[in-house]
């Protein structure tokens, strides 16, 4: 610890500490314009000049100078103040004051700091920028006339993001922030630039003239979008969710926000929203009163709760809160006496509800997002976790670029991970995870690199005896690595000193399911990486609450049908009534015909959704439900944080929020006092749920509760087969694209702007042995169907390898898949 | 007693030489001093209003009777695509002129605001625009 004075104040930091940070932690504010906490120091504005005593009187930049023992700075003299009022004079030199036009005037610091130095008038004259507006773009407006060249933008896409769209081009006064070869924006769009700029040189289009910053009021919530759990400011004005706020001291991620956390809010307020309940009458959905819908569903629940309830199975999505999960079942389990409930295909939660179940002795990942900064080895199953969950991806960009991580990324692809520094990226086949991972654990075993405590953990002998067929010579053909590649990381793995497993999970990912995810706790227990810092598994559930769901127990128990079985039983005809909450498993479950004829058949369909889905068009009765803005609640993300859901605005239309829908029927149908309010429930939850005991709905505060992991763990050998390829076709694999999370993104403005249908990406070797570019259409066909989906030619995938995002309603993937790891299809143009 | 009475008199008849300041209106129409706030005005310049829709006005207002919409015209410029004020609520302060950064605003001498309908009472941006 370093002891200085800053303006008759006496502070102690430590001592890589920074004036900046000295004085902050002093409370004394020092103004700045290029800084900021996240980046590196970059002392390019010169706001922040203090004068040091030691140093005669010169005047340093407080943000790059660090912290020495007996510093007496000073922050404010009447020669600061001048030297301030000059730099912002200068900047104003070629600024437009079209501070009445511009979106940043409220939230711009050059304009704050103007007025707080009083600089009414300027000495110099020059003439201003003549650059070329760029209004092209659809997400990020960008006007270099208004820029003050503070880096920002380039930094945090370079440092943060890691993608480097933007660049300091030329030098001197003809110096400006462009792009490649000065073209157009061609990025990820996450926006990361358009929050961090000081100015309004970068705006958010689809926000562009809606409000002024001081009309918005603020609400804090958290992200509805993927499991990550970021959090997040609505911007709300009339009752309408207009942005997206920049808050830098939000959450874990200090307010970095991927591409649909920032621009996929306008689905809360888009003119599809279902605004009153529907049901259908001579084979068309109208428009009906909630009295009436909610009655012809509360008898179809009667009846199959006199039926003994088996007939009546529910389909959820894990973006509804835990509160109306817990409701939800209850409503299922008590109420009708069904055991038929289950989310995400069932196979998307497998790998936390089965795997980490049966191998930690509890249904979460033993580490948490923290953990990702602070190991030395990361190993990241697929490259598709940037894409399933980016603002993690931007924590392995921080811990591989800061911190000095080791990533390691085992993928059947490469991916924006395999390009950052000293990544290395096993390409193996698809399919072949299981394989490759009990390989490397034969090797740690093999070698003697077992931890001491692994003898302690019952089953070691079983495991060992069930991976004597996987030795990595034997394998290293199915897995497409060579054998010494396997023993490499298998040794790597094991010797650092800490190492964490990353998992994504998600309805694109059937291959990831138990096996996989117990291969990798087997990997870690192993070598002793569970339960430290830094260390373990940390598997990630795709959406918003799918944690949450799996701690509410909404999976199948006591010999319920999952999901699976459920479809199957509505075409058997055995599901008389299905209640589907928010999924859209038209869509996004495998084999779409299959699904489409299970829907079709079942004699009572209800859907409640925000939106009349693919799924709610075959409904009997449709109830609008409310989006994640209008309601209270908790959501569990990855690394079981549970963080308050805050509402902003009052629902859309008559729409309801699937708590007070679902707290009706649970009433009726359990003949009960409805619960008084969500933290009712969150009470029930905390009594009834062991993991959340103790955590109290007024207790989660700011930044939520992460609930506490214990069990017995035990080795359970995972069975991984080699993925047989069928000649002459090419290995389909299906998986998120980086704008789209689930289905519900389709319905935001943002990512259907940069991401609007589906597409193929195959290889440039495929491409050109099919004589395709991009673009074109391409014929897939698999034993069950055939759609016809654009060709994206790309250096990341490997031969005989395509891939497809799965969330779109139109010629959706789905119609190819059946729900194995790999789907081999025929490709034609 | 006599005496104040005869004071008051001498007070009423030296007004009956004086100018009067009774107007018989309507026939006869007041002068209005410069500086007097009556109706708003969208000021004109180049064929089209001034206001960029900077919302100063709707922020300063202590009646909270403004309502302005921002609209993209075609060259990306700002507008005000909306530009209403609620004559009910409008209490004539002028901090909305104050306030305008473009002198897009003004107040004309226009006080007969009397109407029939509530809804008429609210002058839309065209209504505004006319007096030039």
């Amino acid at each position: 610890m370093v002891n200085l004075t800053i303006d008759d104040k006496q502070v102690t930091v430590p001592k890589d500490a920074t004036i900046y940070d000295a004085a902050k932690a002093a409370g004394i504010r020092i103004p700045i314009l290029c800084h900021d906490k996240k980046l590196h120091p970059f002392g390019g504005c010169r706001m922040c000049l203090v004068e040091v005593e030691q140093m005669k009187g010169r005047q340093i930049p407080a943000c790059t100078t660090p912290v020495t023992e007996g510093m007496i700075v000073r922050t404010s003299t009447p020669d600061i103040i001048q030297a301030r009022k000059m730099v912002l004079e200068l900047l104003l030199l070629k600024h437009p004051i079209d501070c009445p036009v511009c979106d940043a005037a409220g939230d711009c610091d050059l304009q704050n700091l103007t007025y707080e130095y009083k600089v009414n008038a300027n000495r110099f004259t020059d003439e201003k920028f003549q650059h070329k507006i760029d209004y092209e773009n659809p997400l990020i407006e960008r006007d270099m006339n208004r820029c003050i060249h503070c880096g920002k933008c380039a930094r945090i896409c370079d440092e943060i993001v890691s993608y480097g769209a933007y660049s300091f081009l030329n030098r001197g006064l003809e110096a400006k922030i462009g792009t490649e070869f000065d073209g157009p924006l061609n990025c990820e769009f996450c926006g990361s630039c358009v929050s961090v700029c000081p100015v309004g040189a970068l705006l958010s289009r689809p926000f562009k003239f809606k409000a002024r910053w001081w009309a918005l009021s603020k609400t804090k919530t958290v992200c509805s979008y993927c499991g990550t759990g970021c959090q997040l400011t609505l911007g709300i004005k009339d009752g309408k969710v207009l942005t997206t706020i920049y808050d830098e001291n939000q959450g874990f991620h200090n307010g970095q926000l991927c591409t649909r956390g920032r621009w996929g809010y306008q689905f809360v307020n888009s003119d599809k929203r279902l605004t009153t309940p529907l049901i259908r009458k001579n084979g068309k959905l109208v428009q009906a009163s909630w009295e009436e819908a909610l009655s012809a569903v509360k008898e179809r629940l009667f009846s199959a709760k006199t039926a003994g309830g088996e007939s009546a199975a529910c389909l959820v999505t894990p973006r509804l809160t835990n509160e109306e999960l817990f409701v939800l079942k209850k409503l299922f389990n008590v109420a009708l006496g069904s055991q038929n409930i289950d989310h995400s295909a069932g196979y998307a939660h497998n790998a936390l509800s089965a795997g980490a179940l049966e191998s930690l002795g509890y249904a979460a990942s033993p580490s948490t997002i923290a953990d990702i900064q602070k190991t030395n080895l990361l190993l990241v199953v697929k490259s598709d976790a940037y894409e399933t969950h980016p603002v993690l991806g931007f924590e392995i960009n921080l811990g591989v670029k800061r911190k000095g991580v080791d990533l390691r990324v085992v993928s059947d692809k490469r991916g924006k991970l395999s390009r950052l520094p000293d990544a290395t990226t096993y390409v193996h086949k698809p399919g072949s995870e299981v394989l490759l991972f009990n390989a490397m654990a034969r090797v740690i075993i093999g070698e003697n690199l077992v931890d001491a405590g692994a003898s302690s953990i019952s089953g070691l002998a079983e495991l060992k005896n069930s991976l004597q067929g996987y030795a990595p010579e034997k394998v290293a053909e199915a897995c497409g690595m060579s054998a010494d590649e396997i023993i490499v990381l298998a040794r790597d793995y094991a010797k650092a000193e800490k190492a964490l497993i990353m998992l994504p999970l998600g309805l694109g990912y059937p291959g990831h399911g138990k096996d996989l995810a117990q291969a990798l706790i087997n990997l870690a227990l192993l070598t002793g990486k569970i339960g430290k810092e830094g260390c373990g598994v940390l598997i990630m559930g795709e959406k918003n609450n799918s944690q949450g769901a799996v701690d509410m127990g909404v999976y199948p128990a006591k010999g319920g049908k999952d999901a699976v079985a459920i479809l199957d039983g509505c075409a058997a005809g055995t599901v008389k009534t299905l209640y589907v909450v928010g999924e859209n498993p038209v869509v996004s479950y495998p084999n779409r015909k299959a699904v489409e004829a299970a829907l079709d058949k079942v004699e009572f369909l209800i859907v409640q959704d925000l939106f009349l889905t693919e799924t709610a068009e075959k409904a009997h009765v449709v109830l609008p439900a409310c989006s994640f803005a209008e309601k209270d609640g908790t959501f569990t993300s990855v690394g079981k944080v549970i963080q308050r859901v805050n509402r902003a605005i009052a629902p859309v239309g008559l729409s309801r929020s699937d708590f007070e829908i679902l707290n009706a029927l649970y009433a009726a149908c359990a003949n009960t006092q409805p619960y008084a309010d969500v933290a009712a429930v969150f009470a029930e939850i905390s009594e009834n749920v062991p993991a959340y005991k103790g955590i109290s709905y007024a207790g989660l505060g700011e930044n939520g509760v992460i609930w506490p992991a214990g069990g017995t763990p035990r080795f359970v050998p995972a069975e991984g087969g080699a993925v047989q390829g069928e000649s002459g076709k090419y290995a389909l694999l299906t998986g998120s694209a980086l704008n789209h999370c689930g289905t519900l993104s389709r319905f935001g403005e943002g990512p259907m702007y940069v991401c609007p249908a589906g597409y193929a990406e195959l290889s440039y070797t495929d491409a050109s042995a099919l004589k395709v570019k991009n673009d074109d259409l391409l014929t897939l066909k698999s034993a069950s169907g055939e759609v016809r989906l654009k060709a994206k030619v790309s250096a990341r995938m490997p031969q005989g390898v395509i891939f497809a995002p799965y969330h779109f309603g139109e010629e959706s993937v789905n119609t190819l898949t059946t729900g194995a790891p790999v789907t081999w299809v025929n490709v034609s143009k | 007693m006599i005496m104040p009475l005869l004071q008051g008199l001498k007070i009423t008849f030296s007004h009956m030489f004086k100018k009067t300041i009774t107007l018989q209106y309507p026939h006869e129409r007041p002068n209005i001093p410069p500086g007097f706030r009556g109706l708003h005005a969208l000021n004109v310049s180049h064929d089209k209003a001034k206001c960029v829709a900077c919302y100063l006005c709707p922020t300063v207002c202590p009646a909270k009777c403004i309502t302005v919409e921002a609209g993209e015209d075609a060259n990306h410029d700002k507008y005000a695509a909306k530009y209403e004020i609620d004559m009910l609520r409008c209490i004539f302060c002028g901090y909305c002129v104050e306030a305008c950064p473009v002198d897009a605003i003004r107040m004309t001498d226009t006080f007969e605001l009397a109407n029939m309908k509530r809804a008429d009472f609210v002058f839309t941006k065209e209504t505004l625009l006319e007096k030039k």
